[in-house]
């Protein structure tokens, strides 16, 4: 579940080192925009979320061309712009929407059985997409040509200048898909927990754990991260109540990064 | 302030103290031209989380990006409510306590953390903020944490908040005057040969980890007395004031008003707080006067506000742009 969430963040931040703050809002974001089209206006629902990953993808070119280029490769500034927007798009939502949650109706209701346990299908299909998302994201750096383009500029920029690859436009690629992995994870978040107009920090705290727990720079390293952090959510409350549970598990995440400071799978940052 | 901040000639120091000192007149007189007693309370909360600030921008000068300020602001905070709250001391002895407590738990941290980069170093930070904010709520029966904190002492007994006004001043000041002193010591210059290179710091027989943990120390312990005398000047506290979002907002004031520059948090903070609400009858608006302020310094102001007079001196000389300090973040 996470792991979509936090995919396209992590891909962001490995691809060009933006680290979007902001991922969490636009997040928010599109899943007001499903919720909008399908809830308000009475659409389809798979037809709304397609809708709002369209709108909130352009929204990410825009974002890429007037705030992160801007700031390459300054991380204090980039942060500064991501916050302006934080605010911008929760006080805009604010407004719009009202604090009170609000909920999209499932995709596919009903529940799966699969021996002892059994699982709403709403759950199957998010944990599906976003395993699926991450395969394909995968796929897409190892085997396409705009992909390797990505890698190039990731590992040496002079370099993949010198080859004669548009930084700017590979970056505005990795932007408008990372805004389109948000907004896919907005609205299955959104028909799954409901949405608030300040749902986007928690989630972006869980991406953050995850892209520094499986290491800058690797993607099958969300994959793992995922998974422990996924597995710690659901066991510790098993064994320490409520906010205790949070604080053991952030107290794991702190001491293993101790043991590697370069997280589980990462290379070293200077 | 700001007119002094980036002042490099021989006349810049005697600019900047008298700066300095026209600003303290002119927030001494102050409130005699204040009636709003909201306007004065502002100022008040201005005057802590500057001294906040001031101390998280005097951990960076190591290049130490700590995202935990508001979290150890908590601690003395909580740590000197609760304790004078549950065993009726004074918070002149309570408030100190609070501020070594917070001291405690930076050394705790320091020495493992030194061996975190950069990034890392930010990011756990980040963490470790969230779960110390997770410990209040585990500490519920004494912070009250979901509810609220109420009841605690006062400071001042039966004091207006124009005595709190010249109180808090008089404690930012002071705080200001050693972080100050503390930065342009001998010991601020190690700390920033370590920003630097923390290679070429070693190879001359500087210890990084016990700069980097001493730094550290002395940062909580500021950040830990403001949330002392605020938890006792405001009489109550709630724990949105110390999550991720609240250091974050402290990393903006610093950011706006200029990381490079001792004058940079006040300068931001001053700005960031007051501006907005001068604002206050847009409502639900106010948040956007905040977002273009962000915006504006971020676009035009590479610097922050300090760098703000030494642009327009060069717009005036025609001699283009001031280049940006490239963050170490």
């Amino acid at each position: 579940m996470y792991i979509s969430v936090a995919l396209g963040f992590a891909f962001l931040f490995n691809i060009m080192g933006i680290m979007n703050f902001a991922h969490g809002a636009i997040y928010m974001v599109a899943g007001y925009i499903c919720y909008q089209f399908g809830v308000a206006l009475g659409l389809n629902l798979l037809v709304s979320m397609l809708l709002s990953v369209a709108i909130v993808a352009s929204f990410g070119l825009f974002l890429e061309r007037f705030c992160f280029r801007p700031f390459f490769g300054d991380l204090n500034r980039t942060m500064v712009v991501c916050i302006g927007i934080i605010v911008v798009l929760e006080t805009t939502v604010n407004i719009l929407g009202g604090t009170f949650t609000r909920a999209i109706p499932a995709f596919a209701p009903g529940l799966v059985k699969a021996g002892p346990v059994s699982l709403s299908i709403q759950r199957v299909i998010t944990f599906i997409v976003g395993g699926v998302l991450l395969a394909a994201t995968v796929w897409f750096m190892k085997s396409t040509r705009k992909g390797q383009q990505m890698q190039a500029v990731s590992q040496n920029l002079e370099g993949a200048v010198l080859q004669g690859i548009n930084v700017h436009r590979s970056s505005a690629l990795a932007c408008v898909m990372a805004c389109g992995m948000a907004s896919v994870a907005g609205c299955l978040m959104g028909a799954l927990v409901g949405l608030t107009p300040f749902m986007g920090g928690h989630m972006l705290l869980k991406a953050l754990e995850l892209v520094i727990l499986g290491g800058v720079g690797s993607l099958g390293g969300i994959f793992f991260a995922g998974l422990i952090i996924g597995g710690l959510d659901a066991s510790l409350p098993v064994f320490v109540s409520g906010a205790a549970s949070e604080a053991v598990g952030l107290g794991i995440i702190v001491a293993v990064m101790l043991f590697r400071p370069q997280g589980l799978f990462g290379r070293d940052v200077e | 302030m700001s007119e002094a901040g980036s002042s490099t000639k021989n006349g810049g120091k005697l600019l900047k103290a008298s700066a300095c000192l026209g600003l303290v007149v002119v927030l001494c007189l102050l409130p005699l031209y204040i009636s709003s007693q909201f306007l004065i309370h502002i100022f008040i909360i201005t005057f802590i989380y500057i001294v906040a600030t001031a101390s998280l921008r005097t951990i960076t000068v190591s290049g130490q990006f700590p995202l935990a300020h508001a979290a150890f602001m908590g601690i003395g905070a909580y740590t000197s409510a609760v304790v004078s709250k549950e065993f009726g001391l004074s918070p002149w002895l309570t408030i100190p306590l609070g501020g070594f407590v917070a001291m405690g738990v930076g050394i705790f941290i320091g020495f493992p953390f030194a061996r975190l980069r950069a990034l890392y170093y930010a990011m756990v930070s980040l963490f470790f903020g969230i779960g110390v904010l997770q410990v209040f709520f585990v500490l519920n029966v004494y912070t009250l944490a979901y509810r609220g904190l109420t009841g605690i002492p006062p400071l001042l007994h039966g004091a207006s908040k124009v005595h709190y006004y010249y109180f808090f001043m008089g404690f930012a000041l002071l705080c200001l005057v050693a972080l100050y002193r503390f930065e342009f010591s001998r010991i601020g210059t190690i700390l920033r040969a370590i920003a630097q290179s923390h290679q070429v710091a070693s190879s001359v027989g500087i210890s990084e980890a016990k700069y980097r943990v001493l730094v550290l120390a002395v940062g909580c312990f500021f950040v830990g007395v403001a949330g002392g005398v605020y938890a006792h000047y405001n009489r109550t506290l709630s724990y949105p004031l110390f999550d991720m979002t609240a250091t974050l907002w402290m990393f903006m004031y610093v950011l706006i008003g200029g990381i490079g520059s001792f004058a940079g948090p006040i300068v931001g903070t001053a700005i960031l707080m007051i501006l907005p609400e001068l604002f206050r009858e847009l409502r639900a608006f106010v948040p956007y006067v905040t977002a273009a302020i962000l915006f504006i310094v971020v676009f035009a102001m590479p610097q922050g506000l300090v760098g703000l007079p030494g642009l327009v001196r060069s717009w005036h000389r025609g001699r283009g742009k001031v280049g940006g300090i490239p963050g170490p973040l």
